[in-house]
């Protein structure tokens, strides 16, 4: 019987051993021509946050849904109302409230829109079988498609389009001033908002004088960023939906002092809650404690 | 074959095997990466984003803070890597022109005449 070689064994798999160890930790393949969704999620924030302001300027939403597609989000719109918490909650990481409304408008335009983003890269609509050519025309076809100069492989993406084009994909000479489409509106700036409930809250679990205000969109969904002007005798103040995401999106709450009467609104328009003070309620044992309110306040 | 050969073959196959493995057939997952690593396509749609907004909103500081993401470049040269990119690749010539508006500004805006 034939020996095993059983150094030439050890040698092979020691080799095999060394050359993993130096292709993925010494010196693993280097990055280069990656995909948004491959991005950091802070980055992602920044590219999010690049594709609203770009939407509120141009109106495109055809062009923002496929830049979005890109980032590879489970759900897009929960992403961006996420994302919108965040910067209103982080103010002192520079990020203003305006960019901020901007990507919460741009989440209530897709929602509105009814719009279902697909969570893949957009790779099914690539024309080329050999696979670097599948992944250059993917991108192609996205931008292209965004940017109304069509190769004619592209068509195909085009008729799934059902946004009609705009003006200004149609043009093909330069122009000295390119018309674009008027500045979408943030979504607290339509319809005032409707008080659809009030009513008094006794939980001794809760603080005293709770004043809780949920706030939903059209579509019931709740809405983040939604900006609430509570006003009493000799003061007022201001507070946002959404700064505690854990409790709802369109939720914020503010703390009502005994003995003083409140009246609140939408800043953007709504009806006017008013009277509003610190309900006493009473534990099953007959003890007095204050209750608190909720509101809530629904777009027609 | 000497003793020598016997193990420093099968050794170098191996290292072959391993790193064929490991860079081609199943190469590390990347994941949390910075935007310098992005594709030029979509470097230079992100220009085109940023150049869509400073047309609305002509705050050339904010739209520099856009394209410093890209890190390792001044905002003027990543908005002029994505007009290049744009003219070689047949964007529409009104997003040709947006970006040309960012380049413009980025230069005036860090001092390059």
């Amino acid at each position: 019987m034939r020996r095993i070689p059983w150094a030439t064994l050890l040698a092979l798999l020691a080799g095999i051993g060394l050359g993993l160890v130096y292709a993925w930790t010494i010196s693993p393949a280097r990055v280069v021509d990656s995909q948004p969704s491959a991005l950091r999620a802070d980055f992602k924030d920044h590219y999010r946050s690049a594709i609203a302001a770009a939407y509120l300027a141009t109106g495109n939403l055809t062009r923002a849904q496929a830049r979005l597609s890109l980032l590879g989000d489970t759900d897009t719109i929960e992403a961006l109302n996420a994302q919108a918490q965040h910067m209103l909650a982080s103010s002192a990481s520079g990020q203003s409230f305006e960019e901020a409304d901007q990507v919460a408008a741009l989440a209530s335009a897709l929602d509105q829109n009814g719009v279902i983003l697909p969570t893949s890269t957009p790779t099914i609509h690539g024309t080329d079988n050999t696979p670097n050519a599948v992944n250059t025309a993917n991108v192609v076809v996205t931008i292209n498609a965004a940017t109304s100069t069509f190769p004619a492989s592209t068509t195909e993406v085009l008729d799934q389009l059902t946004e009609t084009p705009q003006a200004i994909e149609t043009q093909t000479t330069p122009i000295a001033a390119t018309p674009r489409p008027t500045r979408t509106f943030i979504p607290t700036a339509g319809a005032p908002f409707a008080l659809t409930g009030q009513e008094s809250v006794c939980d001794p679990n809760l603080p005293d004088g709770l004043l809780q205000v949920l706030v939903f969109n059209s579509n019931r969904r709740q809405m983040p960023g939604v900006e609430i002007l509570i006003t009493w005798e000799g003061g007022a103040e201001n507070f946002f939906t959404g700064l505690k995401p854990e409790l709802g999106n369109g939720y914020a709450d503010y703390v009502m002092t005994a003995d003083i009467t409140y009246t609140l609104q939408l800043r953007s328009g709504s009806d006017i809650a008013s009277g509003l003070t610190t309900p006493t309620c009473q534990t099953p044992s007959g003890e007095a404690y204050s209750g608190g309110i909720k509101l809530t306040f629904e777009e027609p | 074959m000497s003793r020598f050969l016997k193990i420093i073959i099968p050794l170098v196959l191996g290292i072959a095997l391993g790193l064929l493995y490991g860079w081609v057939i199943d190469p590390v997952d990347f994941f949390n990466l910075t935007p310098d690593t992005l594709r030029a396509d979509y470097k230079a749609d992100y220009v085109l984003m940023t150049a869509e907004a400073y047309r609305a909103e002509q705050d050339p500081g904010l739209a520099a803070r856009r394209l410093a993401i890209f890190g390792s470049q001044s905002p003027s040269a990543i908005a002029a890597d994505g007009l290049a990119y744009a003219r070689a690749n047949g964007f529409a010539d009104a997003d040709v022109i947006l970006i040309q508006e960012l380049v413009t500004a980025m230069q005036a805006w860090s001092g390059i005449p």
